[in-house]
């Protein structure tokens, strides 16, 4: 078969009929292990008569290669080269709105569905799931070394040119516009809100007990080694006020 | 033009149904769609209530409970089941999204509770749900979306230690969709499995956030536009705008509705039932003419990864599905939302409809901004209305607001913001339970 004539999923598992290596068996049967692991996995899988409810009502499906129904009969019919397949792009099309979820006459959750598998190819360090991280990495630092997901200086219009001229109607600076917001806790740049440094202490061990760190560790090295740093001197600047408390009880 | 769905493969091809066919085609869809299609196969859904009821009695957790302290309000979801909603002595737990790009969003429900006399904490002691970065990412698991849940959650519950009160004083309030859904979502799980509690507790145990060694689980997870909607007349009672003259569509928030349907609110008085009730309860008791759409049901566009790395699909969904719809079918002076992500998509992405000519414009805000206007509140000083991209504007001059006054005397106070003299909600010092800078309340006093 010429590569012209390939299909999609020829281009990620290889050619049946060509001397070149296909993903092996035991790889595909691994993230399909994987998979279906996940507790969540039997709430959100229940079967499928194919009714297609799921792709009429999905967002994504509109504008992408994208169907809920597909990746549920996949699953459903433990399609394995199909799921490989799936997992290179679709699963990224998803926008996580469950409203196939809210409308399966069978329970299922597709969107849940999609999240394992997400979960999986971060797991396994598939190329997929770092191209389409990429452009994530600048949230996932705030995120995982500040417990906030967005921040105000984020909002900028060199990041948002799309947005328009209007990120803010009134032309101030930026740190004067956060001090006029009546909520004390929000008067940051840096952070939605300003964070207890016990709370961002606390986030880290919660991050390392669940192996959300090992999880960024596989999908980008470089942005782990900032987050580690950063959780360092957090902690280092937690500790040293733990001791100037521990001072000051013993003065006392 | 004629909309393209191409979505289902290249072996898809239009049917070629003539404009009544088409109709009869898909009239039964819309019946099951408008009667709450949601309610199909409803006698298999568990209330996890009874699951978590059960384990309190065999000692396993504790629950977080509303008492009458909280003054709760008992309303119904969508099979008939109650839940209570606490109106007093609130946690606030923040969205980084509300808080970091759309801050009128707080301020103005903050502000509304300040003048129903409703006491509250807005403290630091939070993160966010990180559900937004996981459901974008993929990076986060079940584990650690719950840990997160329960520490969080355990903060609302001790943080009145602070101000020398008992704990349980104040109840958690959710002010982000995305967290409320996903807060019921990861709670259902954990009542369910035994081993992903066991590791939970071991987690929350290193955090010295367990409560008699056991997790803290709350009795229901609150979300702020379920305080709106039970305050709903109390609040229409503080109404100083006439607002009888705008057109209001409702987008209601998928996480907030769709992820854990048992658990969002209807009301057979609202819109006979077959909505979601909150926010439109709320926009009709102020007074408002809320006015239905065909594609209501349809999602923001957000995307939770789309609306940082992949825009084309945002910003084509939010137009072509909502804000055009909007504007031309139910020629609405407002859309009003109830979620972060849906109001930040729907605000941000209207002026790059201008590039495929598809300029439509429409306000666009939360349901407690709304409140809070036609309450009388300031529309830059509280509201911070400036932080939208819509054109608020056409909205205010149709409740007659001055809003170049508005703008000019909040121009002016920015004066008095930079010499310190910056107007709060609070007292600053509440802001603070634990850590640096924390004075506690013996000394305080």
């Amino acid at each position: 078969m010429s590569r012209a004539e390939a299909t999609r999923v020829q281009d990620h598992i290889g050619d049946p009929v060509s001397p070149a290596p296909p993903v092996p068996r035991a790889q595909l049967e691994e993230i399909f292990r994987d998979i279906q692991s996940d507790l969540r996995y039997d709430h959100e899988l229940n079967g499928c008569l194919n009714c297609g409810i799921c792709t009429a009502t999905c967002p994504a499906a509109h504008y992408y290669d994208f169907s809920p129904r597909e990746i549920v009969q996949l699953l459903w019919t433990e399609n394995l080269e199909g799921i490989y397949d799936a997992m290179q792009e679709k699963i990224w099309a998803c926008a996580q709105c469950y409203t196939c979820a809210a409308r399966c006459p069978f329970g299922n959750s597709p969107g849940g569905l999609v999240m394992l598998m997400r979960e999986t190819a971060i797991k396994h360090q598939m190329e997929s799931a770092k191209n389409v991280l990429r452009p994530f990495g600048r949230v996932m630092l705030k995120l995982v070394s500040t417990g906030n997901q967005l921040a105000p200086d984020m909002i900028t219009r060199d990041h948002f040119p799309d947005w328009g001229p209007n990120i803010s109607k009134v032309d101030a600076p930026l740190k004067l516009l956060r001090q006029a917001i009546p909520m004390p806790t929000l008067n940051t740049t840096a952070t939605a809100w300003e964070v207890n440094l016990k709370t961002s202490v606390e986030l880290y061990t919660i991050w390392e007990e669940t192996g959300v760190l090992a999880q960024l560790e596989g999908i980008d090295q470089n942005l782990f080694d900032v987050i580690v740093d950063f959780m360092d001197e957090k902690r280092e600047e937690w500790n040293e006020f733990l001791e100037d408390q521990a001072q000051g009880d013993s003065d006392d | 033009m004629t909309e393209r769905f191409t979505g289902h493969g290249p072996e898809w091809r239009d049917a070629g149904l003539s404009a009544g066919e088409a109709r009869i085609a898909t009239a039964w869809v819309e019946q099951k769609v408008d009667r709450r299609s949601m309610l199909t196969g409803k006698e298999r859904v568990e209330d996890v209530r009874d699951a978590m009821w059960q384990l309190e009695k065999d000692g396993e957790i504790v629950v977080h409970r509303i008492t009458d302290q909280h003054a709760p309000v008992v309303v119904k979801t969508l099979y008939g089941w109650d839940k209570r909603i606490p109106t007093q002595r609130l946690w606030h737990h923040k969205s980084c999204g509300q808080c970091g790009n759309i801050p009128g969003y707080p301020t103005s429900l903050l502000w509304l509770m300040n003048r129903l006399g409703v006491e509250y904490l807005d403290e630091t002691d939070q993160t966010s749900c990180t559900a937004w970065n996981y459901h974008g990412s993929g990076i986060g698991n079940l584990e650690s979306l719950a840990a997160v849940f329960l520490r969080n959650f355990h903060q609302a519950y001790v943080a009145a230690r602070a101000q020398g009160l008992p704990d349980g004083h104040y109840y958690p309030l959710v002010h982000c969709g995305t967290s409320f859904g996903n807060y019921k979502e990861v709670r259902g799980y954990l009542l369910h499995s035994a081993k992903l509690r066991e590791r939970v507790r071991q987690i929350l145990g290193k955090l010295g956030r367990l409560v008699d060694g056991k997790l803290l689980i709350p009795e229901e997870v609150v979300h702020y536009s379920e305080w709106l909607h039970v305050m709903r007349e109390p609040i229409a009672g503080l109404r100083e705008i006439d607002c009888g003259n705008v057109r209001a569509t409702i987008h209601p928030a998928c996480h907030v509705y769709k992820m854990v349907p048992e658990d969002a609110i209807y009301d057979d008085d609202i819109l006979g039932g077959n909505r979601l009730a909150v926010s439109t309860g709320l926009m009709q008791s102020l007074g408002a003419q809320v006015v239905d759409y065909s594609t209501w049901y349809d999602c923001c566009g957000f995307g939770f990864r789309h609306i940082i790395s992949e825009r084309e699909f945002t910003r084509s969904f939010a137009i072509d599905r909502k804000v055009r719809v909007a504007v031309e079918e139910a020629r609405a002076d407002v859309m009003i939302g109830h979620d972060t992500g849906c109001i930040t998509t729907l605000d941000k992405n209207q002026w790059i409809g201008k590039a495929a000519d598809k300029a439509y414009e429409i306000p666009i805000m939360a349901d407690c901004q709304f409140a809070a206007l036609v309450c009388g509140a300031h529309p830059y000083k509280i509201v911070q209305l400036h932080w939208h991209a819509s054109p608020v504007e056409t909205l205010m001059e149709r409740l007659g607001i001055d809003w170049q006054r508005a703008k000019a005397e909040f121009v002016a106070y920015l004066d008095e913001v930079k010499a310190g003299r910056q107007e709060n909600l609070y007292d600053p010092r509440r802001r603070l339970t634990s850590g640096p800078g924390f004075i506690p309340i013996a000394v305080r006093q």
